[in-house]
């Protein structure tokens, strides 16, 4: 049997949108909807806005009414490896001031050559090296392109 | 033992003159300098910046290379926020253009005006023209008024943002002459000369750079120009004041600045290099190839200039009807 | 004819040794930039400005133009080897390209795309030479209100994009035209969804979201399971490192939509490649047998947008050097650096320059020549990049996303922007959400609001202009028809249905 993410899902990311809707709206509601020289800023926002609450608000419901369909539980093990690789990617861009590109690509890639992949830790190291020597050679030295650079100056 | 006490004391003093020797001589750039520009590749700021590093370059007026920067977005606010994090910075300057003392005016986003850096010189003054259709029933800018006059409202002119040169010109127009018509923002110039190209607008103010070669095919004609005197390209076109509207010439204007909390002597070195630019005989041909004034002010005039602009354009803009909020 | 004349004298000018060259060092290099995500022609250009003056005007001009569609080339490569689109008129590549390479089909999507771009470009130099002054009346004639229209047919064809969920397509569209809307409006100077931020008062940049939602949001959806991560597959036998005949044959039309539509969508100023790719795609898609299958590999769907991005390059040289007008960011560069070198381009610009207008045209054919005779042989070597290990290849398309954000603006800001739209990828991957039409309402979305908008201001706030001009009635009319498609196709399911209930 399917796992119930989908299900769970739709229901959860129709109440995103349709409160993301409700915001749209809102945000319109205080521009102007017609000036004298015609449609104002406030006049797409408010159609999309209100398109997209009724849409959101049909997924919702049908949704609703499917809550009979039975499902497995929902495997967390895959969404949580995943979610913890968008951690470390982003914990590597908010590294990249402090610590310059090269040291959070690194970085970066060890974590997910040895956690995400599980191979030995010599070869993360390996791999997450000459990865980021490789950027840097082709992107800083080869094309003159800067990288963000860290306080040990590269 | 007194033998290295001694060299130690010879080499600190010449060290020492050496030291105040460079002081003396005052600052000069050792590194590549950055020169930061709000638009991307191909924009006005960037077009300049680049003629303007090729000429230093081969009028020898920086020991080193002058490097163009793309810092686009937010109409100068991001490339404005990027000088001001540059606090100290030497080897940075930045071309600002009008769109950097008005963006601050009217965007609450944009928290980095001209006074919170380091003003330099102003360069240039970028005059524009007021051009229809080769094929349009107006021949004089009384006529194209005229005819708003007669059909308020249905006239239309093409131009760029709400709050760029040509809607000002536009305001200014309207009040001074009582009539109305309607503005159509393009986001591109191509987009703007194509649509006054096609009959879509009836007018539009364009540069006399871009209108020259129209004019030349016969496709375009220019009422007035939008200048203090006569441009040599345009010597039978009026302009605004001859043509019997007495409102202030707006230029855009174009000049240098740099990052904030750099010393005097920068700031004198700088307005140096910007002061022999305008006198070198390459320069006089970029200016007269490209139909601009020539503005050059010091950064004390700058300063002045600034005040001035940002408190008029306050007025032309509350007039708009745009919301002002410093 | 003055045509014949003006070619053989071009070609004079092309086929001289040292134009030869600066030809092939163009395209070599235009290759590279596109494969490079994020790093584009007019930045390219750009640098090489100063480059350019120890030359003459006519080796830079033929230099700067291989670069330019040299890049449409190798933006197909990382599209389908990576699902990284290289240039944002990659982006429809994708989307049945990367599936070709995970069918292992990605030597045949490579081979496509080259011979598609080959094609196609060629046919968009042929139309810049022979019907370039028409053609350019016929662009001054669109304005407004056919732009509206044009756009309006764009979004219609997510429903030929949706899927499985029409439900979710509409909604993913939505969200793409508010991302498109954020910013600050031309019209009124209001700032719009910018949060007090002032990164985002000129918008979000459409690199950042194609590259966050496909690549990104791919290398997340592959962590999942990492171990049995499904590796794209290198492509084993001869059949499947180039395109058989049989894919040849199918796209025949594709390859003439690709041309057509990129052409005629060139020459319009400030529509760009990707509305081209967008708009031939889906016209491919809908005229084809097999449409359901578009999005799961296809060649067609390959061969469309390739195509169409190319000969885009010949349509929006035509107001470049016959109006002077530029209609995008890289014609906008080639126009200042015309004007650097001394030129005035304008209308009157080929008939006083005609060498240098011959010599360009001439080139563009040879360069279109050198890059099929480069990129097909390279096939077989790129498609071995899959062999990789995904432990490496992963990182990488990571490094090389972040790399190509950061070149676009140098903005750590938009470094965490891409960062949410990596998130933002994985989730609709993985919550069923096409993100074919998120893209399509970001790229129509703002030029759409813009058109309505200025016709409203033409007309005087009177809907009929849209329907009064001829051209623009003509594409709405079109696009009210694509939209009714699928209520007829469930109409006939229900009559049919009805039918069978009562003969039984």
């Amino acid at each position: 049997m399917q796992d119930r993410t989908r299900n769970l899902g739709d229901l959860w990311s129709g109440l995103v949108l349709a409160a993301l809707a409700i915001y749209i709206i809102a945000q319109a509601l205080q521009w102007d909807y017609l000036t004298p020289e015609g449609p104002g800023p406030g006049f797409f926002p408010l159609w999309y806005g209100m398109a997209m609450l009724a849409l959101s608000a049909a997924l919702v419901v049908s949704e609703l009414r499917r809550r009979s369909a039975r499902g497995t539980a929902i495997n967390w093990t895959p969404l949580g490896r995943a979610l913890s690789t968008w951690l470390a990617l982003a914990a590597s861009v908010a590294l990249l001031k402090p610590l310059g590109f090269v040291i959070s690509f690194a970085l970066l890639t060890y974590f997910i050559v040895a956690v995400m992949y599980r191979r030995p830790l010599k070869t993360a190291a390996l791999v997450a090296a000459a990865s980021s020597g490789g950027f840097f050679l082709v992107f800083q030295l080869a094309l003159g392109v800067s990288l963000p650079v860290g306080f040990l100056g590269f | 033992m007194r033998m290295p006490l001694r060299l130690v004391a010879v080499v600190a003093f010449i060290g020492l003159c050496t030291t105040s020797l460079a002081w003396a001589q005052g600052f000069k750039p050792t590194r590549p300098v950055e020169a930061v520009v709000h638009t991307g590749p191909g924009g006005g700021s960037d077009v300049l910046a680049r003629a303007v590093a090729i000429m230093i370059e081969k009028e020898n007026l920086l020991p080193v290379r002058m490097q163009v920067v793309n810092k686009p977005g937010g109409g100068g606010a991001v490339a404005a926020a990027y000088l001001a994090e540059k606090k100290g910075d030497q080897n940075t300057i930045g071309f600002f253009t009008g769109v950097w003392l008005t963006n601050p005016l009217m965007s609450a986003e944009a928290k980095i005006s001209l006074r919170d850096l380091t003003p330099i010189a102003r360069l240039v003054l970028e005059p524009a023209v007021i051009a229809v259709k080769a094929d349009a029933p107006y021949k004089t800018l009384a006529d194209f008024i005229d005819a708003a006059k007669k059909n308020p409202g249905q006239l239309k002119q093409s131009g760029g943002s709400i709050t760029s040169r040509d809607n000002v010109v536009r305001q200014l127009l309207q009040k001074n002459t009582g009539t109305r018509w309607a503005f159509i923002s393009f986001p591109g110039g191509g987009e703007r000369i194509a649509a006054l190209l096609g009959g879509h607008v009836n007018m539009m103010v364009i540069e006399p750079a871009e209108a020259g070669e129209h004019i030349r095919a016969g496709n375009m004609r220019v009422l007035a120009q939008i200048s203090e005197g006569r441009l040599p390209g345009f010597p039978n076109v009026p302009t605004l004041k001859e043509a019997g509207i007495d409102v202030p010439a707006v230029p855009q204007v174009r000049g240098v600045v740099a990052p904030p909390g750099i010393p005097k002597e920068n700031v004198q070195y700088w307005e140096n290099v910007f002061r022999r630019l305008t006198q070198t005989a390459s320069w006089k041909k970029y200016i007269a190839d490209n139909q601009l004034e020539d503005g050059f002010q010091t950064s004390a005039e700058l300063v002045k200039f600034y005040d001035e602009f940002t408190d008029r354009m306050r007025g032309i803009l509350k007039d708009a009807g745009i919301k002002i909020v410093r | 004819m003055e045509v014949i004349t003006g070619l053989s004298d071009g070609l004079a000018i092309a086929l001289q040794p040292a134009n030869l060259f600066w030809c092939f060092v163009g395209v070599v290099l235009g290759t590279l930039v596109g494969i490079m995500p994020g790093l584009g022609p007019p930045a390219t250009i750009a640098m090489l400005l100063p480059l350019t003056f120890a030359m003459s005007p006519a080796s830079a001009m033929i230099m700067l133009a291989g670069i330019y569609y040299g890049a449409k080339y190798g933006g197909s490569t990382t599209s389908i080897l990576l699902n990284v689109p290289g240039e944002s008129a990659s982006v429809v590549t994708c989307l049945d390209g990367y599936q070709m390479a995970r069918k292992g089909r990605a030597g045949a999507a490579l081979g496509i795309a080259a011979i598609a771009s080959f094609v196609a470009g060629t046919v968009g130099v042929l139309g810049l030479m022979l019907v370039a002054p028409p053609l350019a009346k016929f662009a001054l004639a669109f304005s407004s209100p056919e732009y509206f229209a044009l756009m309006a047919l764009g979004l219609a064809m997510v429903v030929l994009l949706a899927g499985s969920s029409m439900l979710k397509a509409l909604l993913a569209t939505l969200v793409g035209l508010w991302i498109a809307g954020v910013g600050t409006d031309l019209f009124s100077a209001t700032s719009r969804f910018t949060f007090g931020r002032m990164e985002l008062l000129s918008g979000i940049d459409f690199v950042v979201v194609a590259i966050g939602i496909f690549a990104l949001g791919e290398v997340l959806a592959n962590m999942e399971a990492p171990e049995q991560a499904q590796m794209v597959p290198v492509p084993k036998g001869l059949r499947n490192l180039l395109p058989t005949l049989q894919d040849l044959k199918d796209c025949r039309f594709a390859f003439v939509n690709g041309s057509v539509i990129g052409f005629l969508v060139g020459v319009l100023p400030g529509a760009g490649s990707t509305i081209a790719s967008f708009l031939s795609y889906g016209v491919e898609k809908a005229v084809s047998r097999r449409r359901e299958e578009f999005g799961t590999g296809v060649p067609e769907g390959v061969a469309a947008p390739e195509g169409a991005n190319n000969s885009e390059t010949g349509g929006a040289l035509v107001p470049l050097l016959t109006l002077g007008i530029p209609g995008s960011g890289t014609t906008a560069i080639l126009l200042a650096a015309l004007v650097l070198w001394g030129f005035k381009p304008g209308p009157l610009f080929i008939p006083e320059n005609p060498a240098l207008f011959w010599g360009l045209v001439a080139s563009m054919y040879i360069g279109n020549v050198m890059l099929l005779v480069l990129n097909l042989p390279l096939v077989p070597v790129f498609a071995q990049v899959l062999r990789l290990p995904a432990y490496v290849l992963f990182p990488l398309i990571l490094g090389v996303s972040m790399v190509g954000v950061y070149t676009v603006s140098g903005s750590l800001f938009d470094l965490g922007l891409l960062l949410g739209f990596g998130l933002l990828g994985y989730l609709m991957r993985k919550l069923d959400y096409p993100s074919a039409p998120l893209i399509l309402g970001l790229v129509l979305g703002g030029a759409m609001e813009r058109a309505l908008r200025q016709s409203l201001m033409m007309s005087e706030g009177s809907l009929t202009i849209l329907v009064a001009r001829p051209m623009s009635a003509v594409m709405l009319l079109l696009a009210v028809l694509i939209l009714l498609v699928p209520l007829f196709g469930k109409f006939n399911t229900w009559r049919l249905r009805a039918l069978e209930q009562k003969g039984g």
